[in-house]
């Protein structure tokens, strides 16, 4: 084990060597390059053992990664943004194929306007294609993830891909320490995989990625998987607990930070989460109990943890760092209805933050305290809101007036 | 050497901010790195970042570097920034650069400079210490792109509580992972212990970030498409931006012995060379950026090159 500075693409391209990937079919895309760039030049000094293949587009990419994987060999791949939405016909095949791939994304927003910097649009619209997905917030995490997501997806209760998300730039160009397993103790942690169901056997034909026709047989395929996803839930708590104890870093479906007595709720998922934690300190320090719950496996869906972890609350302010353009935050809409069964829940308030990267500064935080605590004494929530400053929109407007916009 | 004024882990000063101000190719990245790789090697908790968008030579960067002695509980940009190192000084008026972004009356300021007087023709509050990092590095290296080692040197002195060696080792370990030759890295030192052992060590004290609830939160209204779709109506307006800013060297044509073979004209790739009534090459200072193609293509040797000056 050695402790080093590490970006997070840094920390996630350790996570693919330890995890002794067979096979790296990659494109590049900001922010996303340095991950392939360094996984390339392992693999042509030896460092690592196996295939490396540039690809024409992140569509072929996600098609070989898939037909690799259905090849019965250990597969990793990663892509960002609009690379993620160009490969998502293919998420949804390769997902069906019930392949063990690990794909990492680095989140940016997508277009247009075009840009460079994070929010989650672009993992969220894979939401639902079958890839599991756990979203990072620090660099260990990411390096952690990869080597649990090999375990969990290659178990036979899931077979299926995983999508770990981190944040571009806040996390992918950031350095910080970032533990690095030994190769021993990941192998004691990993065991090679051994495919059941999908391989490349010359004694063994097989048509793997049939064609059905008929909703009764395609119904079925499908919700096959459904339940493969939820088996993940399971999974994913057993893993976490073997990997606690070897290398004594616990991960939960959802982490919860000072949440003993709280009586507001931050949601928040990736790397803005530290910032979270700290807005959760500073409002404990004016006198406020607040605690932060981060959503980290995304897919499948920890309802019944969120649950637990906030029905007796009285009041839930959730963090959107994503738009789904005409309705709103896409974790509020799932929080509210996991919430909606219960009879005694908390108000729950919808947030727009961070889109395009936008920073979020401590007077935003606070309006997020102020309109919870205040929802929750009159029991009327405001409806969804974007976190945005007025000296963003001194500087908003200027740029409009450069651009020879000027409003009447 | 230096004593640890603040050992890891005594939770004396909490944070250190510091921010990185540059031009792509000013090496603002490593510096930022050196400082955490030297402060992390002293046991502490580091997180470093840099900030560009569309990376191209000479475009305002930004870098950021946080020190602690507790876990950073911090991410992305550094609006208040403890020290604040900057590459350049004709990046104190960039809009975009926004170098003197909030500062304070504490705040430490490092700015690479030939030019007296920086701290009265800005009207600076903040302490602000000039060092001459280009001509050091022309003179030790020969050259004058990065300023990288030179400016992470700098930051580690002025944090007080890094020594010579630790600053020494990072700047190695840092030029040796982007692939610089060590007889380069050598040199690179020596600029580095020459910026350290310029400048004063001070004792930092965090500035705890008062949350500034002047600043208020904004609800935006709805406009029409015609202001709200990303377009710009106003033509021409390139022009506006002096990208002649980023030169450090600037090309001189001699016009006694220019044959007009137009060279210069054809492989200025910035457009920044017209031909005047009588066919002679002009160049357009506001906008050129100093890549000093023309001066490596001409093949008469009529242009030369000067160490810019902005004249004030």
């Amino acid at each position: 084990m050695v402790r080093e500075l590490l970006t997070g693409n840094m920390a996630a391209a350790w996570g693919v060597r330890l995890a002794n990937v067979d096979y790296v079919p990659a494109f590049p895309i900001t922010p996303q390059t340095e991950i392939i760039e360094t996984l390339s030049q392992w693999f042509a000094e030896g460092a690592m053992r196996g295939k490396f293949v540039t690809m024409d587009s992140e569509h072929s990419m996600v098609t070989a990664a898939g037909a690799a994987s259905a090849t019965g060999t250990r597969v990793f791949t990663a892509t960002s943004s609009q690379g993620l939405l160009y490969a998502l016909e293919v998420l949804y095949t390769v997902a069906g194929w019930r392949v063990p791939l690990v794909m990492v994304n680095v989140s940016r927003a997508l277009s247009s306007p075009i840009t460079l910097e994070p929010d989650h649009n672009d993992i969220l619209s894979a939401r639902d294609c079958g890839f599991l997905q756990i979203h990072a917030e620090t660099c260990q995490e990411v390096l952690d993830s990869i080597l649990m997501a090999y375990k969990i997806a290659e178990d036979h209760r899931v077979l299926l891909p995983i999508l770990i998300n981190m944040d571009g730039y806040y996390l992918s160009f950031t350095r910080e320490p970032v533990e690095i397993p030994s190769k021993e103790k990941v192998e004691e942690f990993l065991a090679p995989y051994k495919p059941r169901h999908a391989f490349f056997r010359a004694s063994n034909p097989m048509a793997q990625g049939v064609a059905v026709l008929g909703g009764s047989i395609y119904s079925y395929f499908k919700y096959q998987m459904h339940m493969a996803s939820l088996n993940a839930l399971e999974v994913h708590e057993e893993v976490a607990k073997e990997f606690d104890h070897l290398f004594g870093r616990k991960y939960g479906a959802i982490e919860q930070y000072r949440m003993d007595d709280a009586e507001y709720v931050l949601v928040m998922s990736n790397a803005f989460a530290t910032k979270g934690k700290a807005a959760v300190d500073r409002f404990r320090k004016t006198g406020y109990k607040t605690g932060l719950l981060r959503p980290r496996l995304v897919r499948p869906f920890p309802a019944k943890e969120i649950i637990n972890a906030l029905k007796e609350r009285k009041g839930v302010a959730v963090f959107d760092q994503n738009i789904s353009v005409g309705s709103g935050g896409v974790f509020y809409t799932e929080i509210a209805a996991a919430l909606c069964a219960e009879t005694k829940r908390p108000v729950i308030l919808s947030f727009i933050g961070g889109l395009g990267g936008k920073d979020i500064s401590v007077v935003e935080f606070q309006k997020i305290l102020e309109d919870t605590v205040s929802a929750a004494d009159s029991g009327i929530t405001p409806g969804i809101q974007l976190l945005y400053t007025e000296a963003e929109w001194k500087q908003m407007s200027h740029l409009l007036e450069i651009a020879g916009k000027s409003p009447e | 050497m230096d004593a640890k004024k603040y050992p890891p882990g005594t939770g004396v000063f909490g944070m250190i901010r510091i921010r990185f101000h540059g031009r792509g190719g000013h090496g603002i990245k490593t510096a930022s790195r050196i400082v955490g790789t030297a402060a992390f090697s002293e046991g502490y908790h580091v997180q470093d970042f840099p900030l560009y968008g569309a990376e191209r030579r000479g475009a305002p960067i930004t870098a950021y570097t946080r020190i602690a002695d507790e876990t950073i509980l911090e991410r992305g940009i550094i609006a208040d920034p403890d020290v604040v190192i900057i590459a350049d000084d004709s990046l104190i008026e960039d809009p975009m650069a926004n170098p003197l972004g909030g500062i304070g009356p504490s705040t430490l300021i490092v700015i690479n400079t030939n030019k007296p007087g920086i701290q009265e023709r800005f009207a600076i509050t903040a302490r602000i210490h000039s060092i001459d990092a280009t001509g050091l590095s022309l003179g030790i290296i020969g050259k004058a792109g990065a300023v990288s080692a030179a400016l992470g040197g700098a930051a580690c002195r002025i944090l007080g509580f890094i020594p010579r060696d630790a600053m020494e080792r990072a700047v190695i370990k840092e030029l040796q992972s982007i692939g610089i030759p060590a007889q380069l890295i050598d040199k690179n030192v020596e600029v580095a212990v020459r910026c350290f052992e310029s400048l004063p060590a001070y004792e930092i004290t965090n500035r705890e970030t008062a949350p500034s609830i002047s600043a208020k939160t904004f609800t935006i209204p709805y406009q029409e498409p015609t202001i709200s779709s990303p377009s710009v109506y106003a033509s021409g307006n390139i022009t506006g931006r002096q990208t002649g800013r980023w030169r450090i060297f600037k090309p001189v044509i001699h016009y006694d012995k220019c044959n007009k073979c137009w060279l210069c004209f054809v492989w200025c790739p910035e457009g920044v060379i017209s031909l005047d009534d009588s066919e002679y090459p002009h160049i357009d200072y506001d906008h050129c950026k100093g890549c000093l193609i023309c001066y490596e293509e001409c093949p008469t040797k009529v242009i030369t090159i000067e160490r810019e000056v902005t004249a004030w």
